[in-house]
Order: C-alpha cells, then sequence, then structure tokens
C-alpha cells in the first residue's frame, strides 16, 4: 500500500461528504456528512504525517478531533432546539429567511 | 530486555488478583435485596425498543447526556501525549497540563452547577 | 531525552491572556454567582476583558515578536486588528447589555432549552429575567477572532477559526422575538459554517503534505523552493474559501442575508464588524505571510471573487425589503471592495505596499460605521419587536429627526460620501488597486459604490420625504449603553472622514507582518 492510496481514499471519503451535504435533506444526516468530511482530513494528515516524516500531522489529527466533538455538542444543542419546536430536522423546512 | 515487561506482568496479577477478590469476596459480605429491575436482562441502561415506549420521542436528557459525556470524553486525548512523553516534557509539560485540566474544569463547574449532570 | 519548552512571552499575549481570562471567569459567574445579580457582573467582566484586550495592544504598539513557539505572530498589523476587535467587541457587548429598548429588557431569550412558541415560552417572553450566558460566548468569540488575526499557523489559525465560530452559532440562536426565525438562522449558519471550516482544513493538510510544516513562513519557503506544486494551489485554494466564507465574500455569502436578518441585531452587529475584521485579517496574513511569493496563484482567484462580491452585493441590496438583510448586502459588497485593496499587498517581503495599511483601515472604519447602523436598528420597534421593514421607516425623520440624521450619517458613511469615514476607507484601497496596476477592478468598484450608493441614498430619501404610516414604529429612548456606542461609532464615523490622517498614519507605521 502506498502513500497514495491512503490520500485517495481519503479525497473518495471527502466528496462523499461534500456531496452529502449538498443533497441529503436532514440536518442530521448533513452534520454528519460534515464529521465525514472531518474525518477524511484526519486520514490525510495522518498520512502526510507519515510520508514527510514529521509529526504534525497527528498532532492536528487530535485537534481536528477535538474541535469536532466541540462542533457535535454545538451542533446538536442548535438543531435539537429546532426539532423540539418543528418536529422536523429537514433543511428544507427552514425556510422562513428568504428573499 | 524481557525484565522491562516485569511491572506490566505485575500489573496484570495485581488486576486478576484484585477482580478474584471482589467477586469471591462479595458474595459473603455485600447485602441481598433481589427486586424485578436486577433480574433483568439490562440491569442498566435503557431497555433496547425501536420507539419510545408510550409513543411521543426519548427525553431531551438523553442528547443532553450524550453531548456532555463526548465533549468531555474527547478532551481526554490530548492526556496520552503528554503521559507518554512526560519525562522529556518535564515541569513545563506539567503545568501546561494544570492550565488545560483546569479550564475543562471550569467548564465541568458550569456543567455541574446549572444541573447538567442532574438527571431529573 | 528532554524536549526545549517553546519560548512562551506571556507580555505578547496579554491582550489575549485579558480576553480570555474574562471569558474563563464568566463561566465561572455563570455557575457560582447568584441570579439576581449575574447580569452587571457578566457586563463588567466581559468590558473588563475586552478594555483590559485593548489596553494591553495599545501598551504593545511596536512589538515584532514570534511568540509561543512559533505558533503566534505579535506585529504591527496582528495588534492593530486586534484592537480594532476588542474596541468594536467592547462596543458590541454594551450592545448585548441594553435593556431599555425591549419591553421585556433584554434581545436575548430567557431560556434558549424551552421550545419556541410552547406555553412556558409565551410565559417567558414578558418576564424581566435576563439571558446572561451571552457574555461569556461572545467574549470567548472575541477572544477566538484576536486569536485569529495573530495565529502563524494554520493548525492554530483553524482552533482559532473554531474558538470564534461555535459562539457564534450559538448566540445567532438567542433571540428573545421571532425565535423560530433566529433559531433557523442558527442552523444555517451552523452547517454552512462547519462545511466551509471543513474545506479550510483540507486545505491545511493538502498544504501540510506538500510542504511538510504549517509554520506560515515555513510554507513560505517551501513554496518559494517551488516544492509542491498541484497540491499547494489546491489547498491554497481551500484555505481561500474557507476564509471567504468568514468573511462573507461573494459567491460564498448566501449564509450572510439569512444569518443577519434572523440572528438578534445587537449579535448582527457584533458578527458584521468583529468577524469581518478577524476574517481579513486572517486573509491578509496568510496570503501575504505564506503565499507572499505565489503572488500569481491567488492574484486572479482574489481579482475574480472580489468583482462578484461587489456586483452581487451591490445589485441584490437593491432588491431587498428588509433592513437588516440590505445591510447584509451591503456587507457583502464592503468584503468585494476590501479586496481590492488586498490585491494591492506587495508581492516581495518587507516593502511595505499600499493595499496593507488601506485594508486596515477601511477594516476600522467600515466596523465601526456598520455597528453603529445595527445598533440605530435596534432603536426602531413595532409591536412585535424591532421594525426592520423599510416601509415601516417612511417618515422617520419627522418621528425622530435625531434618529434618522444618525442613521444617515451612517448610510452616507456606507455608500462612501467624503467627509464620512467610509470614502476615507475606499478611497484608500482604490488608490493601492490602481497603484498595483488593477485599474479595470478599480473601475467595477467604483461603479458598483455608485449602484450601493443609491439604495443607502433610497432609505434616506424614504426617511425624510415620505409621509410616516399612521400605525408606523416608535423610536425607543436607548439606555446609556447603545447612547455610548451611537455616540462613539458616530463620532468616529465623522473623525474618521474629516480628519483621518492620524489614523491612517498609524495603520501605516503598523503594516508589518512578522513569521
Amino acid at each position: 500500500m502506498s502513500v497514495t492510496h491512503y490520500l485517495v481514499l481519503a479525497a473518495i471519503l471527502f466528496t462523499i461528504g461534500a456531496v452529502g451535504v449538498l443533497v441529503r435533506r436532514n440536518a442530521i444526516v448533513v452534520f454528519m456528512c460534515i464529521e465525514l468530511m472531518l474525518n477524511s482530513v484526519n486520514l490525510t494528515l495522518v498520512t502526510f504525517a507519515r510520508a514527510t516524516g514529521t509529526i504534525d500531522g497527528q498532532i492536528m489529527a487530535f485537534f481536528v478531533m477535538v474541535v469536532a466533538a466541540a462542533e457535535v455538542v454545538v451542533g446538536l444543542a442548535i438543531i435539537m432546539s429546532i426539532y423540539r419546536t418543528r418536529r422536523s430536522a429537514s433543511v428544507d423546512d427552514a425556510n422562513l429567511l428568504k428573499y | 530486555m524481557l525484565s522491562t515487561y516485569v511491572p506490566i506482568v505485575g500489573l496484570f496479577a495485581l488486576a486478576a488478583a484484585f477482580a478474584l477478590f471482589s467477586v469471591a469476596v462479595a458474595p459473603f459480605v455485600g447485602p441481598r435485596r433481589y427486586n424485578r429491575a436486577k433480574l433483568e436482562a439490562y440491569e442498566c441502561g435503557i431497555e433496547p425498543v425501536d420507539q419510545p415506549l408510550h409513543g411521543g420521542r426519548f427525553p431531551v436528557k438523553y442528547y443532553l447526556t450524550a453531548m456532555l459525556f463526548i465533549v468531555f470524553d474527547i478532551e481526554i486525548v490530548f492526556l496520552y501525549p503528554w503521559a507518554v512523553a512526560n519525562d522529556a516534557l518535564g515541569v513545563f509539560g506539567l503545568v501546561e497540563m494544570v492550565v488545560f485540566i483546569g479550564t475543562v474544569f471550569l467548564a465541568y463547574a458550569y456543567v455541574w452547577r446549572r444541573g447538567g449532570l442532574e438527571w431529573d | 531525552m528532554t524536549i526545549e519548552a517553546p519560548d512562551l512571552s506571556l507580555a505578547a499575549l496579554a491582550p489575549l491572556l485579558f480576553v480570555f481570562g474574562a471569558a474563563c471567569i464568566g463561566v465561572l459567574v455563570e455557575a457560582f454567582g447568584p441570579r439576581d445579580s449575574r447580569h452587571p457582573v457578566q457586563v463588567a467582566v466581559a468590558l473588563v476583558g475586552t478594555l483590559g484586550g485593548l489596553v494591553t495592544t495599545v501598551l504593545l504598539a511596536g512589538t515584532r515578536e514570534v511568540t509561543a513557539g512559533g505558533a503566534l505572530a505579535v506585529d504591527g498589523a496582528g495588534l492593530f486588528l486586534q484592537a480594532t476587535i476588542a474596541g468594536l467587541g467592547a462596543l458590541s457587548l454594551l450592545l448585548f447589555a441594553e435593556r431599555n429598548l425591549d419591553p421585556a429588557r433584554s434581545a436575548f431569550v430567557v431560556s434558549a432549552a424551552v421550545p419556541a412558541g410552547s406555553v412556558r415560552d409565551r410565559e417567558l417572553l414578558t418576564v424581566q429575567r435576563v439571558q446572561t450566558e451571552v457574555y461569556p460566548l461572545a467574549t470567548f468569540a472575541i477572544g477566538g477572532m484576536m486569536l485569529f488575526v495573530t495565529a502563524n499557523d494554520l493548525l492554530v489559525m483553524f482552533v482559532a477559526l473554531e474558538v470564534l465560530s461555535l459562539p457564534l452559532y450559538l448566540i445567532s440562536g438567542l433571540a428573545r422575538r421571532r425565535r423560530l426565525l433566529s433559531q433557523e438562522a442558527a442552523v444555517k449558519y451552523f452547517l454552512l459554517g462547519s462545511f466551509a471550516s471543513a474545506f479550510f482544513l483540507y486545505g491545511v493538510a493538502l498544504v501540510y503534505g506538500a510542504t511538510g510544516t504549517v509554520r506560515l513562513a515555513g510554507v513560505r519557503e517551501a513554496v518559494a523552493g517551488a516544492e509542491g506544486g498541484t497540491l499547494v494551489v489546491l489547498g491554497l485554494a481551500l484555505l481561500v474559501v474557507g476564509l471567504l466564507f468568514k468573511a462573507s465574500v461573494a459567491p460564498f455569502h448566501t449564509w450572510t442575508p439569512d444569518v443577519y436578518q434572523g440572528a438578534p441585531t445587537p449579535v448582527t452587529a457584533f458578527m458584521a464588524a468583529c468577524t469581518k475584521v478577524a476574517a481579513f485579517g486572517a486573509i491578509l496574513r496568510l496570503l501575504y505571510v505564506a503565499f507572499g511569493t505565489e503572488e500569481w496563484t491567488w492574484r486572479p482567484l482574489v481579482y475574480g471573487v472580489a468583482i462578484v462580491s461587489m456586483v452581487i452585493g451591490a445589485v441584490l441590496g437593491l432588491t431587498q425589503t428588509d433592513l437588516k438583510r440590505m445591510l447584509a448586502y451591503s456587507s457583502v459588497a464592503h468584503a468585494g471592495f476590501l479586496l481590492t485593496g488586498v490585491l494591492g499587498l506587495p508581492a516581495t517581503g518587507d516593502a511595505a505596499g499600499s493595499g496593507l495599511p488601506a485594508v486596515m483601515f477601511y477594516l476600522l472604519a467600515y466596523g465601526l460605521t456598520t455597528l453603529g447602523a445595527f445598533a440605530v436598528l435596534t432603536l426602531v420597534r413595532s409591536g412585535e419587536g424591532e421594525a426592520t421593514h423599510l416601509s415601516q421607516w417612511a417618515g422617520l425623520a419627522q418621528r425622530s429627526p435625531l434618529t434618522a440624521a444618525v442613521m444617515s450619517l451612517f448610510l452616507l458613511a456606507l455608500a462612501g460620501i467624503p467627509l464620512t469615514s467610509g470614502f476615507t476607507g475606499k478611497f484608500a484601497v482604490f488608490r493601492a488597486a490602481i497603484e498595483d496596476g488593477a485599474w479595470p477592478l478599480a473601475l467595477v468598484a467604483l461603479l458598483a459604490s455608485a449602484v450601493a450608493a443609491f439604495f443607502y441614498l433610497r432609505v434616506i430619501v424614504l426617511m425624510y420625504f415620505s409621509e410616516p404610516a399612521v400605525d408606523g414604529p416608535t423610536v425607543g429612548v436607548p439606555g446609556l449603553p447603545t447612547t455610548i456606542v451611537l455616540a462613539v461609532t458616530a463620532a468616529a464615523t465623522l473623525l474618521l472622514g474629516i480628519v483621518p490622517g492620524a489614523v491612517l498614519g498609524l495603520a501605516d507605521r503598523a503594516a508589518i507582518f512578522v513569521g
């Protein structure tokens, strides 16, 4: 397995995540897609850490994990508060604000 | 070479001894009060059901607990590299870690005082 | 083996320590302070923190230092922007603290956990209890912004980006009135914001992979040595996209009008003023310090994006009927004007180009003016909260000549009319662009300014030359906090327009990046 394989896998995961954000309708699923993007970045980071022989990438992966956890908490709180009011987590229903 | 692993073997032995001791002693010294809940398949946690039992939704408390767990759980990740490199980092690392844990405790104090840890 | 402890200059970190310290104390006050006295204490703590941050940045003036193991660059430009953020942040906190305007004595919801529209929610609507968690949250956001503009390392930049964003997502969902709109704004801001930070992060990973380092100076060396190639370009593009999103530059602006409209107006003011400064600070540092030698890679991108942003902001601003949305599109257009200044950055090392000080001055001037404009919006109210629809502002000058006059001043400044700070700022950035040979861009910018001026002037005409509606809005009497904000921003808007020399000179002297 060369480094490239990991990078390509990470790029594919990132793309799946990005496409998911754009096409899925449920806010929770959109959010999970964003987490997928972050985790694919983690894979890229540790791969590059190995490829370049530096430790920075692994350290960054830790920070990304922590930041992602904080994001989960904030995001779930926001989505939950809107769900409790509307009984729906669909981003299509969130349409009060527009032109 | 192998002597490096002696402490680990010792730790295993200690852990096993503690577990055996606890299991062996508990029936003799512990009180026994049976009730229905204790005889169920899952003694703790929630019964696995597809839908909330009486319709409606799961209480929001589960989310709150899960979110608090995630955020405090992940903070621990910074302790591992520090623990591994503690000797090399010396006092500076210790001070930094105390500062870090201190800020985490700030958040903990907030959650605790505002009732985030109470179930009811 | 021992690892060398990184050098840590506490003096250079003092502004950040002040602000983050205040935020931590704010959390403790939330935890242990008695409920009745929490509000004044929180306001005091937050103001002491931000003003302390402002004072320490002023005391640090002239420092040029890379500290914290190379992770932070405390330099002239960084300190200037830090001071701008701390000052604007303190003014925004004063808007948060206003208690005279809303009949329920606060613009923030009492308990965000209560579902909007429920019985309990309606009970709480008129209760005079106040939400105090917004102060530590806003202080954390200010701290994150101040860290953002001094980050000398892509990882620190990412962490700072999140530290500033996460509290903003939360406080934009905390409006007391029109809670559904506010919550929707929070969800949109959060989903799009984290989408953008994922792009930024992927950019960090690619640049790291190509250059083997995340230090901005290290990246520059590697890039100058022509390592990396495609990966660097891809990484740079992703980084810039993430930052342009935060700066609400079109075509990454779609969240801006929705969030500006839905968020509580003091929070909108805070976002419009401070986030813009922070995002542009980071853009300048990234492009100038890390990719200064790769000028030809990002120049066309910024050139195109600047044009799109100015045109979209100006044209869509024309069609708006809600003042908050209109100011949001104005913010998009101004982001485009700022980017014309970014293009005036010198390509090589230390030579002081006129772009950097111009952008710094523009950020200060725009921040003060837009903060003031949103502060005026909080004054004009109808039964269900703020009256932000354009038609409700008809004939406002007859109801309250002073409010109309102050609002006109801010709108004229946003339009860039001479003798206001907006004119000085625009003149500076356009001159920088022209000096750099980007005169077609400056031409587009002038045209866009003219179009944008139309919708600002339309509001002024409406206020002065229309008959007021019978059931029109009332103009509230602001308490001390909002009065201070209005006085400071109006005075600054005039002073920076009439005698800008001192501040322009300061920006010129401060316009230095180390790292």
